[in-house]
C-alpha cells in the first residue's frame, strides 16, 4: 500500500508541466515500443521460417541438377551392355599384366572414347574390371592399363556386389595420374552381368571430377558463412562447396526437411535433403544469425526511426505541456506580486479558455481589489482631514467653553436673553463638533445639532431665516453619518440666502422610502444656473479628490457616503436660476439596535 | 491554433512510423549473390593437355586470371585422344569455345570453311608483333599470309635417358650425355649394350606398342634421311612416301619392336620410364616437367640421335585459336586476343612443363636458361620436321597409325604397312 501510494502521492505533487510530459511520454513510448517489438519479432519469425522454406527449395533444385547428372552418368555406366566385345573381355580369364591383342585394344580405345565422348567432359577416368583378371583402366592424363586387380579396391567393391546390377556411387577419394599427379574424383560402380550365364562378368568405374557437381552446389548461395556440402548414407563427406565454413557434422537427417541444431553454442538452420539416385543427402546450414543479419537491418531501422519519431514526440510534448502551463505559471507569478501587494498588474488574456476564463476573472478580482484598497485609503484621508480641522478649532475646547460660560453667566447676570441662548447654542454647537470621534450618531442627534446651529443662525439673521423641519418620529433613531446636515444647511445659508435680499426659506424634510432615507434641504434662495449646476453635478459625479480642506461642504458630505454607504449613495441636486436650491441625501436607512 | 498542428505532426510521425514498421514486415530477405567478377569478360579455353603439362596450362590461366580483372578464363581440359572429335563438334553446333588450343598439324583442317579466325585485325587491335615468333612455328600458322593461330610452343620428339642403367651400361660420355656411334647399327649397339647391362623387366627403349608414338619416330627418321621426308607429291593429290628411304626408316623402327629392344605390349612408355623401369624413353619435350617432379629419378634429355644423314625431329606446335562462333562481340575478341598474346609472351612458364616457347627472345631470358634440360634440347627446335600442311593431315595420320599397329603387332611387315597406308591415303585423298 504504502509502495502503491508513495509514486501516487509524488506524481499528485508533481508540477503540471511535468505530469503531462510524463502522461504524454508514457502514452507515445510504450505504444510505439510495444507495437515495434511486436511486429518485429513477428517478422523475424516469419522470415526465419521463409529462409528455411526457400532454403529447403533451393536444396531441392540443386540436388534434382545433381540427380539429373546423376542420372546421365547412370546411363553412361550402361554403355558396355552395347558392345558385347566389351562384355567378352571382361569375362575372359587373365594373368596379371597380360598384354591385348590389338584388336582389343581397338575395341576399349574405341569404347572408352565413346563414354568420354557422349558422356561429360568431367569424365576423368573409366575403369573396366573383369572378374577374371581382365582389366583396362585409363586414368586421367594416363595411358590405358591393364594391370589393375579387383583385389586393391574392395570398399567400392562391396557396395557395387550383390546390388543386382545397379549402380553405386562413391565419395570423392584420390586417384593418381601416371604423372604423379592427385586428382579427387568421385565415381559411379555398377555391376555387370551377363545374360545368359546370370554370372557377374565385371564392373565398370567411371571417375568424375567432383567440380562438376561442386559447381552445381555452387550455384546455390544460402548466405554468408553458409555450409553446403553433400554426404553418403553413413554420413561421410561427399564433397563440399568451395570456400564455405566448416560446422560439425549434423547426424541424424532422413528425408528432408528444415532443423534447428545448436553446435558450440552457435544456432543453425539446417536444410537437408535425400537423394533417391545417389542415396547422398544435401545438406545446407546457416547460421541463424547471419540469415537475421537483414532483420538487424530491419530492426535497427524501426528502432532509428522509432527514435527519431519518439523524441520528435517527446520534444513536442514537452513544448506543448509548457506551452499549456506557462498561463498558469504566469498567473502564478503575478498572484504571488498580488500576495506582496503590488496590484498594479494585469493577466494578458490571449485566448479565451478555460485559462483565459481564469486570467480575467483573476484582471477583475485585481481591479477590485485595488479599488477597495483606493477607497479605504481615502476613507482614512478624510478622517484625518476631519480630526486636523477639528483640532484646528478646537484649539483649547475648554479654555472656549469656559469662556463662553463666562459670557452666558455675564449676559444672564446683565439680563440679556439673547446672549444667553446664542451663547449656550454656540456651546453645544461645539461641543457636537469637537466632541471627539465618533463614526455614527442618530438622526436625533444630527437633527438637536442643526436645530443649535439654526438657532444661532436665525439670531444673526434676525429672523429672516423661516427654517421649517418635517421629520418622521420613526426615523429619529436612525444612524447616520455625523455632521451630514449641517453643512448642506450652512450652504444654503451662504449661497442661498446670505446673497438674497428679504427672507428665506429652509425646508429639511426626513423620509424613508424603500429602506432609503431621503433627507431632502430645499431653499428659496437664487439657485443655479444650468451650467453651475452641470458643473456641480459632473463633480459629484466624476471628482473623488475634493481638494482636501478647502472643498465645499456638499462635495465632502458626498464623498464620505458613497465611501460609507456605496456608489449608489450620495447627493442629489436641484435647482433653477432665481428658484432655490434643492439638495437630496440619500442613503440606506438603517434602524439603530435602541430604536 | 498552433497546438492543434504540432499534434497533427506527432500523429503523423507516429502513424509514419507504425506504417513503416509494418510494412518492413513484408520485406523478404534478399539473396545476394554478386559472383567475384561478375563484369568481367568469360571466356572458355578448351586444351587437350594430357602429358602432365595441364598442371603449368593451369597455373598460368589462374595467374591470367589474377592479373586480369575484366576477363575470367574458364579452362576446359580434356583428352587428346577425343579433343578434336569434341572441338570439330562444338564448331559444327555453334557451342564453340572463345580460345582453343589446336595443334600446328591439326590447323588447315580448321582453317578450311573458316572454322577458326584470321587473326590479322584482331592481332593489331591487341598490338601483337607476329614478328617475335620462332619462323618456323609461324609459318604453320600462316595461311594464304594470313596468321589464323598464335604459336604457344614448339614441341619436339627428344629422347630421355636413364642416367643410373646408361652409367651400367657404360654408354654415357664425360659430360654425362649418351655416347652413340652413327647410324643404324650404333644406335642398335647403344640399345643393346643397355639391354645387356640391365635387368630383364627394364625396357632398353620405351616406345608404346599402340598409339602416334611410332608414327612420330617414323616421321623424324624418315626426315634425317638426305631426300626424305616427302609426304605428298607437289599437288597435294597423291601421297608418295612408299619409297626407299620411308622403307628404311620404318623398317628400322620395326626392327628395334622385333628385337624387342623396344619391349611389347607397352600401354604407356611414359609411366614405364618415370617408375625407372625403361632406360630410354623417345617422346615428346612436355615429358620433361612431369619427369623433372620424380625426385627419385636421376634422367637426361638430349635431341634425337641423329642416325641418318642429318638431324632431324617430329615437331608440332600448339597453337591458340579463336573459333569461329555465330555471334562473338569485338571485346570479347580483344580479350581472346590479350589472352592468348599473354600466354605466348608467359613462355618462360609454359617452358616449365618441357616445351621449347614460341616467342625467339623467351629463349635468351634468365628465367628460360635457369631451366634445367630446356637448353639441352633447345636447338632441336632447329631441326623440326612438321607434318605437312593439308586439310586433311589429321585423319590421315589416324590411318599411318593403325596399320603402324598391325605393323608392329606382326600382322604385316614394312613394305605391306606403307603400301597399304599409301593405298589408303590415297584414296582418302580421291574423295
Amino acid at each position: 500500500m504504502n509502495l502503491l501510494k508513495r509514486p501516487q502521492h509524488w506524481f499528485k505533487n508533481l508540477a503540471l508541466a511535468r505530469k503531462l510530459i510524463l502522461i504524454n511520454v508514457l502514452l507515445i513510448v510504450v505504444p510505439l515500443g510495444v507495437i515495434g517489438a511486436w511486429s518485429f519479432s513477428i517478422f523475424a519469425s516469419k522470415m526465419e521460417e521463409q529462409v528455411g522454406k526457400y532454403q529447403l527449395q533451393m536444396l531441392k533444385q540443386v540436388t534434382l541438377n545433381i540427380d539429373t547428372y546423376m542420372n546421365e552418368l547412370n546411363r553412361l555406366s550402361l554403355m558396355p551392355y552395347q558392345y558385347q566385345e566389351i562384355l567378352d573381355f571382361l569375362g575372359t580369364s587373365r594373368d596379371p599384366g597380360e598384354a591385348l591383342t590389338l584388336q582389343e585394344i581397338d575395341d576399349l580405345n574405341n569404347f572408352v572414347s565413346k563414354v568420354f565422348l557422349n558422356g561429360r567432359v568431367d569424365i576423368m577416368g573409366i575403369s573396366l574390371f573383369g572378374e577374371h583378371g581382365a582389366s583396362y583402366v585409363v586414368l586421367p592424363e594416363s595411358q590405358y592399363m591393364t594391370t589393375y586387380q579387383l583385389g586393391g579396391n574392395p570398399e567400392w567393391l562391396d557396395k557395387a556386389k550383390g546390388r543386382f546390377g545397379q549402380p553405386t556411387f562413391i565419395t570423392t577419394h584420390d586417384v593418381k595420374s601416371t604423372s604423379g599427379t592427385v586428382y579427387k574424383v568421385f565415381s559411379i560402380a555398377r555391376e555387370l552381368r551377363s545374360f545368359d550365364s546370370g554370372d557377374t562378368l565385371g564392373y565398370i568405374v567411371i571417375d568424375i571430377d567432383p567440380a562438376a557437381v561442386r559447381k552445381l552446389l555452387s550455384q546455390v548461395s544460402l548466405g554468408s558463412k553458409e555450409s553446403l556440402y553433400m554426404t553418403d548414407s553413413v554420413g561421410d563427406l561427399v564433397l563440399r562447396k568451395e570456400k564455405t565454413a566448416i560446422y560439425p557434422v549434423i547426424e541424424g537427417l532422413t528425408q528432408e526437411g528444415v532443423s534447428h541444431h545448436k553446435v558450440d553454442g552457435k544456432s543453425l538452420l539446417v536444410a537437408h535433403v535425400n537423394s533417391e539416385v545417389t542415396g547422398w543427402t544435401t545438406v545446407g546450414v546457416v547460421p541463424i544469425s547471419e540469415l537475421m543479419k537483414d532483420s538487424v537491418v530491419v530492426r535497427n531501422s524501426i528502432l532509428l526511426i522509432g527514435g527519431i519519431c519518439i523524441s520528435l514526440a517527446v520534444l513536442l510534448s514537452v513544448v506543448i505541456a509548457f506551452r499549456i502551463t506557462s498561463p498558469l505559471r504566469m498567473l502564478r507569478t503575478l498572484m504571488r506580486k498580488v500576495e506582496r501587494g503590488d496590484l498594479k498588474v494585469s493577466f494578458p488574456v490571449k485566448q479565451w479558455d478555460e485559462v483565459g476564463q481564469l486570467g480575467s476573472a483573476f484582471n477583475m478580482m485585481v481591479s477590485h481589489l485595488s479599488e477597495l484598497g483606493y477607497r479605504l485609503y481615502e476613507t482614512e484621508i478624510r478622517e484625518k482631514d476631519a480630526e486636523i480641522a477639528a483640532l484646528q478649532s478646537k484649539i483649547n475646547p475648554h479654555f472656549l467653553y469656559n469662556t463662553l460660560g463666562s459670557i452666558s453667566m455675564y449676559a444672564e447676570v446683565e439680563g440679556n436673553q439673547e446672549v444667553v441662548k446664542m451663547t449656550n447654542n454656540l456651546s453645544r454647537l461645539l461641543r457636537y463638533s469637537l466632541s471627539g470621534r465618533k463614526d455614527t450618531v442618530t438622526l436625533r442627534d444630527e437633527m438637536d445639532h442643526v436645530q443649535g446651529y439654526m438657532t444661532i443662525q436665525k439670531m444673526r439673521y434676525e429672523e429672516r431665516i423661516d427654517f421649517r423641519v418635517e421629520v418622521d418620529e420613526a426615523l429619529y433613531s436612525c444612524p447616520v453619518i455625523p455632521l451630514m446636515i449641517q453643512p448642506i444647511v450652512e450652504n444654503a445659508i451662504n449661497h442661498g440666502l446670505d446673497k438674497g435680499i428679504g427672507e428665506g426659506l429652509i425646508r429639511l424634510s426626513c423620509y424613508q422610502e424603500q429602506g432609503v432615507l431621503t433627507i431632502v434641504i430645499e431653499d428659496d434662495g437664487i439657485g443655479m444656473t444650468s451650467e453651475q449646476l452641470s458643473t456641480i453635478r459632473y463633480r459629484l459625479e466624476k471628482i473623488h479628490d475634493l481638494g482636501g480642506t478647502t472643498g465645499n461642504g456638499l462635495m465632502n458630505v458626498h464623498r464620505r457616503i458613497r465611501l460609507h454607504y456605496g456608489e449608489q449613495y450620495g447627493l442629489q441636486l436641484e435647482s433653477m436660476p432665481f428658484q432655490g436650491l434643492k439638495v437630496i441625501i440619500n442613503m440606506p436607512i438603517a434602524y439603530s439596535m435602541t430604536g | 491554433m498552433r497546438g492543434l498542428s504540432f499534434r497533427t505532426i506527432i500523429l503523423t510521425a507516429i502513424g509514419a512510423s507504425l506504417a513503416l514498421t509494418g510494412c518492413s514486415q513484408n520485406d523478404n530477405k534478399e539473396t545476394v549473390s554478386a559472383e567475384a567478377k561478375a563484369q568481367a569478360i568469360q571466356l572458355n579455353y578448351w586444351t587437350p593437355f594430357s602429358g602432365g603439362d595441364n598442371l603449368f596450362m593451369t597455373e598460368m590461366v589462374d595467374q591470367f586470371n589474377q592479373e586480369h580483372d575484366d576477363i575470367q578464363v574458364v579452362q576446359m581440359n580434356s583428352r587428346l585422344d577425343d579433343y578434336y572429335s569434341r572441338l570439330r563438334t562444338a564448331i559444327l553446333s555453334g557451342n564453340a569455345p572463345d580460345v582453343a588450343i589446336i595443334h600446328a598439324s591439326s590447323l588447315p583442317q580448321f582453317v578450311q570453311n573458316d572454322y577458326v579466325e584470321d587473326l590479322s585485325e584482331p592481332a593489331e587491335e591487341v598490338g601483337l608483333d607476329w614478328n617475335v615468333y620462332n619462323k618456323s612455328v609461324m609459318k604453320a600458322a600462316l595461311f594464304q599470309g594470313k596468321p589464323y593461330a598464335v604459336p604457344l610452343d614448339t614441341h619436339v620428339l627428344v629422347m630421355y635417358y636413364n642416367k643410373t642403367f646408361l652409367e651400367q651400361a657404360g654408354v654415357l660420355d664425360d659430360q654425362g650425355k649418351p655416347a652413340i656411334e652413327g647410324g643404324e647399327t650404333g644406335f642398335t649397339k647403344f640399345l643393346t649394350t643397355i639391354k645387356q647391362a640391365v635387368p630383364s623387366d627394364i625396357a632398353p627403349l620405351a616406345q608404346p606398342s599402340t598409339r602416334i608414338d611410332s608414327v612420330w619416330l617414323w616421321w623424324s627418321l624418315y626426315n634425317q634421311i638426305q631426300g626424305g621426308g616427302k609426304f605428298y607429291n607437289e599437288d597435294s593429290t597423291k601421297a608418295v612416301f612408299n619409297n626407299p628411304a620411308a622403307l628404311k626408316a620404318l623398317s628400322y623402327v620395326e626392327g628395334l619392336y622385333k628385337s624387342k629392344l623396344i619391349p611389347p605390349n607397352i600401354p604407356d612408355a611414359f609411366k614405364l620410364f618415370n617408375e625407372g623401369k625403361a632406360a630410354v624413353l623417345i617422346s615428346g619435350v612436355w615429358a620433361t616437367g612431369a619427369l623433372e617432379k620424380n625426385e627419385q629419378l636421376n634422367f637426361g634429355v638430349v635431341p634425337l640421335p641423329t642416325i641418318y644423314e642429318k638431324p632431324a625431329a617430329w615437331a608440332d606446335s600448339h597453337t591458340l585459336t579463336i573459333p569461329a562462333q555465330h555471334e562473338m562481340t569485338p571485346e570479347k575478341r580483344e580479350a581472346a586476343m590479350t589472352f592468348m598474346k599473354w600466354l605466348a609472351e608467359h613462355g618462360a612458364k609454359w617452358a616449365e612443363a618441357g616445351h621449347v616457347p614460341s616467342v625467339s627472345a623467351i629463349l635468351d631470358t634468365d628465367a628460360f636458361k635457369a631451366l634445367d634440360y630446356r637448353s639441352d634440347y633447345a636447338e632441336a627446335a632447329n631441326a623440326v620436321a612438321f607434318w605437312p600442311k593439308h586439310t586433311k593431315q589429321h585423319s590421315l595420320i589416324e590411318v599411318i597409325i593403325r596399320q603402324f599397329e598391325r605393323m608392329i603387332y606382326g600382322q604385316q611387315t614394312p613394305e605391306q604397312a606403307l603400301q597399304a597406308t599409301e593405298a589408303q591415303i590415297n584414296l582418302e585423298l580421291s574423295k
